[in-house]
């Protein structure tokens, strides 16, 4: 029996111009429904590009995806990625209720309560309330990541893929966003893919920290964290096994990038890699 | 509301200053009221034409042709700007086709359209198409170009297939860039419809403003540019009409 969502030996390399750069070599790891995972990384390792891989949005040049023992081809309907760049994934011509219908709309999904209805729980589920008919200019940053949480829910995923999806946030936002995230993760019951360079971040959320290395990227260590759920903004933070296992977690990060990659080529793996 | 009158007013008074200085000009001799007759004149004139009706079949000849031909600028320019934008292949092949067309001024194929489509409707409404198609087919390729691909992707992510892709994703995403083609494309069609009018001699408002030219009825050609110049002003308040309620999300 293998796991709910398994990486099973992915690398991929881009070809830019005539040379072939290596950004993921040879990933593994396995999932277990309801885990919630973070993979931790220095930029430009290449953590967005093994999730757009997951998501099945780009091929990886060898190895395969299994969701639920099935191969990912192409972006599974119950898996949902949440773009750090809310304000270009959100559809600036509909409304935040027009947004949060859309997988609805897609899905062809209008049986039982009212599709209406329905958003509206969602949005009422990130605290956007009353802000169900603006457009998504007129609201801030933070809004504008919870109306994406709120049409992400609408899809009624199993898996959610996270990349970097608060570190376009001021930092209160951010705190606030991550407890949410935290509830409807344990409401839903989802498993959840984080792809964060923020240590923090991974050691407050996850269950499970995948550290990757340098390219071309492995995965470097995998660190259980047992701190005790649910976890609290402040208070979780300040405990001492918080502490100690981020720590470690630093230690690692800063270790490993000494000495780093060329500013060069972390620029063109950056090209190849993230949305352009 | 004050605002507003705060910035029309210089405008108005720019505006009845010019007719003042003409209708002086011509009071007191200072140009030949025979080929520029006063406004006062000319407005006793276009009221005639108005208050009889006359005006409605040749303005509603020119509109005809117009927009027969607009919407055909519209419909090929936006498929083919999309299947041009999204499709690499489609775009190579027709590329340099339309780059070697879109720069000639469309008004000088209106002498060859006579020979192949005659002097009627058909010719008029090719001619006002063509004029319209190339800025549309231009803004269009450039809208669905400039779609992001984090859209794109969400859209995916969420199941959705190549073809509702199109209608949910890229055409809302291009459509504030399809408008402004669209926007120049109608000012392009109306030059040359007047234009393709006056060359095929068949009525309309075209035909009307060289024939009074001819028959040297001096005062009545005046009293029809007003009437093509408040159509081409209306035209443009619809536009701008449709344009605000078919993209509600562009900020102020």
């Amino acid at each position: 029996m293998s796991a709910f969502l398994s990486v099973d030996a992915i690398s991929k390399t881009f070809t830019v111009g005539k040379q072939t750069l290596s950004a993921l070599g040879r990933i593994s790891i396995e999932i277990e429904r309801t885990e919630f995972v973070a993979v931790l990384g220095p930029s430009g390792c290449g953590k967005s590009t093994l999730l757009q891989i997951i998501a099945g949005l780009i091929p990886p040049t060898s190895g395969r995806v299994m969701l639920d023992g099935k191969a990912v081809t192409a972006p599974p309907r119950d898996m949902v990625y949440l773009f750090q760049q809310y304000n270009k994934s959100l559809f600036p011509w509909r409304t935040v209720l027009d947004n949060v219908a859309f997988p609805l709309e897609i899905q062809g999904n209008s049986s039982g309560r009212s599709v209406r209805q329905r958003c509206l729980e969602y949005i009422a589920m990130v605290g956007l309330s009353g802000s169900e008919d603006q457009y998504p200019w007129q609201l801030s940053g933070g809004m504008q990541q919870r109306a994406a949480i709120a049409r992400a829910l609408a899809a009624e995923p199993s898996v959610l893929l996270m990349d970097e999806p608060f570190s376009a946030v001021d930092a209160l936002t951010k705190l606030e966003l991550q407890t949410l995230l935290l509830d409807i993760w344990a409401k839903h019951r989802l498993t959840v893919v984080l792809v964060t360079h923020d240590v923090d971040e991974a050691v407050f959320m996850a269950d499970r920290v995948a550290m990757l290395s340098a390219r071309p990227s492995t995965i470097a260590s995998v660190t259980d964290i047992a701190l005790p759920r649910p976890r609290d903004t402040i208070a979780t933070r300040e405990s001492a096994s918080f502490l100690s296992l981020r720590h470690g977690l630093l230690d690692t990060l800063l270790k490993k990038d000494r000495p780093g990659p060329t500013p060069d080529e972390v620029r063109v793996t950056m090209d190849g890699a993230a949305h352009g | 509301m004050d605002r507003t009158g705060s910035r029309l007013l210089p405008g108005l008074v720019s505006f009845v200053a010019v007719l003042a200085i003409w209708e002086l000009a011509g009071r007191y001799r200072l140009v030949n009221t025979v080929l520029l007759p006063p406004p006062s004149m000319i407005a006793a004139t276009l009221w005639q034409i108005v208050r009889t009706g006359t005006f409605l079949a040749p303005l509603g000849q020119t509109f005809l042709l117009l927009f027969v031909g607009y919407a055909l600028a519209c419909g090929f320019g936006i498929a083919l700007g999309i299947a041009m934008g999204r499709s690499e292949p489609i775009y190579c092949f027709l590329e340099p086709l339309i780059e070697l067309m879109r720069p000639i001024p469309k008004a000088a194929l209106v002498p060859p359209l006579f020979l192949f489509l005659g002097f009627g409707a058909t010719m008029k409404v090719t001619i006002v198409a063509l004029a319209a198609f190339f800025p549309i087919l231009i803004a269009t390729i450039q809208g669905v170009r400039g779609v992001d691909r984090i859209a794109l992707d969400t859209a995916r992510t969420f199941g959705c297939p190549p073809v509702r892709m199109i209608f949910k994703i890229i055409l809302p995403a291009s459509l504030p860039m399809i408008v402004t083609g669209m926007r120049v494309g109608l000012g392009l069609g109306l030059i040359v419809v007047v234009l393709a009018e006056m060359l095929a001699g068949e009525g309309g408002l075209g035909y009307l403003i060289l024939d009074m030219q001819r028959s040297f009825a001096v005062r009545q050609m005046y009293a029809w540019i007003v009437i093509l110049a408040v159509a081409g002003l209306t035209i443009n308040a619809v536009f701008e009409f449709v344009e605000a309620r078919a993209i509600p999300w562009r900020s102020k």
